[in-house]
């Protein structure tokens, strides 16, 4: 194996790489810019009020006061849930991140604690904690406006307090689902592609033909080229991951299973280009076969939209599309946590990118005929 | 087997003898009887020719592209492949890279039969395939840099820039070049291992006149470096200009091959002569009539083959007599072209006058 020329080749693909705004585009920018759009489609954050469902139990004076005081509030959006609601499933049911429940007893415990000063009058803020940046600005809001209160009714002396109340929810947000889909996404893209130029437009530019006559193997070649893909590859990831992180708060489990997945997931892709520039020799037309092929498959596969909102032949269509297994152990992985359900989806990528790279490295020519 | 002629020391008579590098023969002089001893050198020829190819045949399906030919190479020729488009260079050559399988033949690289041996031949040779780009985002330095690396045999590359004239172009991106400082790059990457041979695919295919003689002059500095050039085109007079030694290649077949002379010589009976712009367009039928081969016409110009020098006379009293006016008139030694013409019935190129 020579080393040398993999580091240095290597390093031309960087070069290359960064001075191509295409790619840099499709890898980085791309991605983040689906995010954003999808994100705030998916997501409340994007408006400038926060909605807060509130109810109260106690229904008394002083309850209906403070819930006066928080309907002027004009950062936040009130919406009044009936007393007979569970409040926690109706938070999940419903994709709300934040909530206020007023308990029985808040008036009479707040005129108590005129008698007994140790007496406070608690209210409960129920909040999704993966809405990290919502949750957080309501959370600030409600507690500058409870100081005012806490003057306002007993002149300085703290009687009302907010108690936290996280509702660690199943349902997870549509961030969640759709970050772990975007990454397989991006993967698969410049996968499919490079490996796509690699083998359509390096044969036609003499490239391929030039490598046959110097001292080079197949195998190094491959693996210079793979690498610099593996490269490309927790690039995007990080850097969806990052935004992720900051823009919508999103948290990560980070394990080896993440990494096994990205690197199976990049030669399965890579595999599969190499199959495609094998068969259709024109570039144009590769680059075309090369969307035939993802373009469905992103939305066949659960990508954007989870497939139980999908009729139940698409869902079985989904079974046997690779794209689906790298979302499901994506997602399983970084999000769930479900190790039975990781190992399982992680072993079919593995498998699948196996099978494709094996086919997709014999089948690949140099030679001409 | 090798031949070798002595000389009788007795009588002088010449004698021929064959045998096996490192014999040492006894012979006896046929015309005086006496005997003596000839020793066959053991380093067997005094150079390898740097390319031999017999007999090699290329099929596709049913069409035969290269049809059983047959060429020798010597080192420090160049030797331009000549034939117009589908003649089969771009098989043959690429036959002779290895990147083609052979239907049947042989092809020997620097002594070397490359079916069992291309790999120890590779740093010796240097390719411009057809069509050749090469990353279009590295710039010139990087690009031979990169290309560099992967030889044991490295020319410095600073040379090379020098010698190619592309030292004011080394940090551009090789996608920002003109056409014909990317054949250039081309031919420059291709001698980045200081190759004995290098093998160019119509370098000049597509350029302006202008860059298609920079590129001309960049394969003069080849050949003065020694280098054995092998050079596919189907501009005749890039083969003229070029080329020591020219083989055309018609249909997959070797219709001629020699030295420039050799081919003129063999193919190019006598001269021509050559009349523009006659006021009479029946000038064509008249001197077919006088028993004349004409070649070409086309209003008023005209091409007649001419075998006497005599017959140049004739041509002027016949243009006298019938008071035809001209704009001019000349007489030339068949070039490529004409001779392609006259082996093959079909014009080389239509873009090279
Ligand atoms: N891979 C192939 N499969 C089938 N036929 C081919 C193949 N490559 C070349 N041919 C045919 O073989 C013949 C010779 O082609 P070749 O490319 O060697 O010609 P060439 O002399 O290099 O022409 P050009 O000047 O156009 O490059 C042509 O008729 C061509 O169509
Ligand atoms: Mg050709």
């Amino acid at each position: 194996m020579n080393l040398r020329f993999i580091a240095h080749d290597f390093k031309a693909n960087l070069k290359q790489w960064g001075r191509s705004k295409g790619t840099v585009f499709w890898t980085i920018l791309f991605p983040i810019l689906l995010i954003l759009i999808f994100g705030s489609i998916y997501s409340d954050t994007g408006d400038v009020r926060y909605s807060l469902c509130i109810q109260d139990l106690d229904d008394s004076t002083h309850s209906q006061s403070f819930l006066g005081i928080l309907q002027n509030v004009s950062l936040l959006e009130i919406k009044e849930l009936d007393s007979d609601v569970n409040i926690t499933e109706y938070i999940q049911e419903h994709d709300i991140s934040t909530a206020l429940r007023i308990p029985l007893g808040f008036g009479s415990k707040i005129d108590q604690s005129f008698i007994n000063q140790d007496t406070t009058a608690e209210i409960i803020y129920y909040f999704d904690p993966s809405q990290q940046t919502t949750t957080s600005i309501v959370q600030t809001i409600l507690s500058s406006i409870l100081q005012e209160y806490n003057l306002a009714v007993t002149g300085g002396r703290t009687v009302v307090v907010l108690s936290d109340s996280a509702t660690v929810s199943e349902d997870f947000e549509f961030i969640d689902f759709f970050i772990p889909g975007m990454i397989g996404f991006t993967i698969m893209t410049s996968c499919i592609y490079g490996s796509i130029e690699r083998n359509t437009k390096y044969r036609k530019d003499g490239i391929l033909r030039k490598m046959l006559t110097m001292p080079v193997s197949r195998t190094e070649w491959i693996f210079a080229k793979m690498l610099f893909m593996l490269f490309l590859s927790f690039l995007s990831t990080a850097v969806i991951l990052s935004f992720g992180f900051f823009v919508w708060g999103l948290s990560i489990h980070l394990n080896i299973f993440i990494f096994i997945i990205i690197i199976a997931t990049s030669f399965l892709f890579s595999g599969i280009g190499m199959i495609i520039g094998r068969f259709v020799k024109e570039e144009e037309t590769a680059d075309m076969a090369g969307g035939a092929i993802t373009f469905p498959m992103m939305f066949l596969a659960g990508t954007f939209f989870p497939l139980e909102q999908m009729p139940g032949y698409l869902q079985s269509i989904a079974q046997i599309l690779p794209l689906y297994y790298v979302n499901e152990s994506l997602r399983n992985a970084m999000i769930f946590n479900n190790l039975d359900k990781t190992l399982f989806f992680t072993g079919a990528v593995i498998l699948f990118a196996c099978v494709f790279f094996i086919i997709g490295a014999v089948v690949t020519k140099w030679k001409e005929d | 087997m090798v031949y070798k002629e002595v000389q009788c020391p007795s009588c002088k008579e010449i004698i021929p003898v064959s045998g096996v590098p490192g014999e040492i023969k006894k012979i006896s002089c046929p015309r005086c009887n006496k005997v003596g001893k000839v020793t066959f050198a053991n380093t067997v020829p005094l150079q390898d020719d740097a390319i031999m190819v017999s007999g090699l045949r290329k099929e596709y399906g049913d069409l035969v592209a290269v049809n059983d030919i047959s060429f020798t190479v010597r080192r420090g020729e160049v030797f331009a492949f000549l034939g117009p488009n589908g003649a089969g260079k771009t098989t043959t050559v690429e036959m002779i890279e290895s990147i083609r399988k052979p239907t049947s033949g042989t092809i020997k690289l620097l002594g070397n039969d490359i079916r069992s041996s291309f790999d120890k031949v590779k740093e010796r040779i240097g390719i411009l395939p057809q069509e050749f780009h090469s990353f279009e985002r590295l710039t010139v330095i990087e690009t031979l840099q990169y290309f560099s690396i992967l030889f044991q045999k490295k020319a410095d590359i600073e040379d090379i820039l020098d010698a190619m004239d592309l030292q004011h172009v080394r940090n551009k991106l090789y996608k920002e070049l003109s056409g014909g400082l990317k054949q250039r790059v081309g031919v420059a990457i291709s001698l980045v291992n200081d190759p004995d041979i290098v093998f160019l695919d119509e370098p000049t295919t597509g350029l302006d006149p202008k860059a298609r003689r920079e590129v001309w002059e960049v394969i003069k500095t080849l050949k003065a470096k020694g280098k054995t050039v092998f050079l596919t085109t189907h501009y005749m007079e890039e083969a003229e200009f070029l080329a020591d030694h020219i083989a055309i290649i018609h249909k997959g077949k070797i219709i001629a091959e020699g030295t420039l002379e050799d081919l003129i010589q063999t193919f190019g009976h006598g001269s021509i002569l050559h009349l523009r712009r006659c006021n009479n367009k029946q000038i064509g039928n008249i001197l077919k009539e006088e028993g004349f081969n004409i070649m070409n016409q086309q209003n008023g110009n005209i091409s007649i083959s001419i075998d006497y020098t005599d017959k140049i006379l004739d041509i002027l009293s016949i243009l006298r007599h019938e008071a035809i006016e001209y704009q001019s008139i000349d007489i030339h030694r068949p070039n490529l072209e004409e001779i392609f013409l006259h082996l093959t019935g079909a014009k080389l190129q239509g873009d090279n006058t």
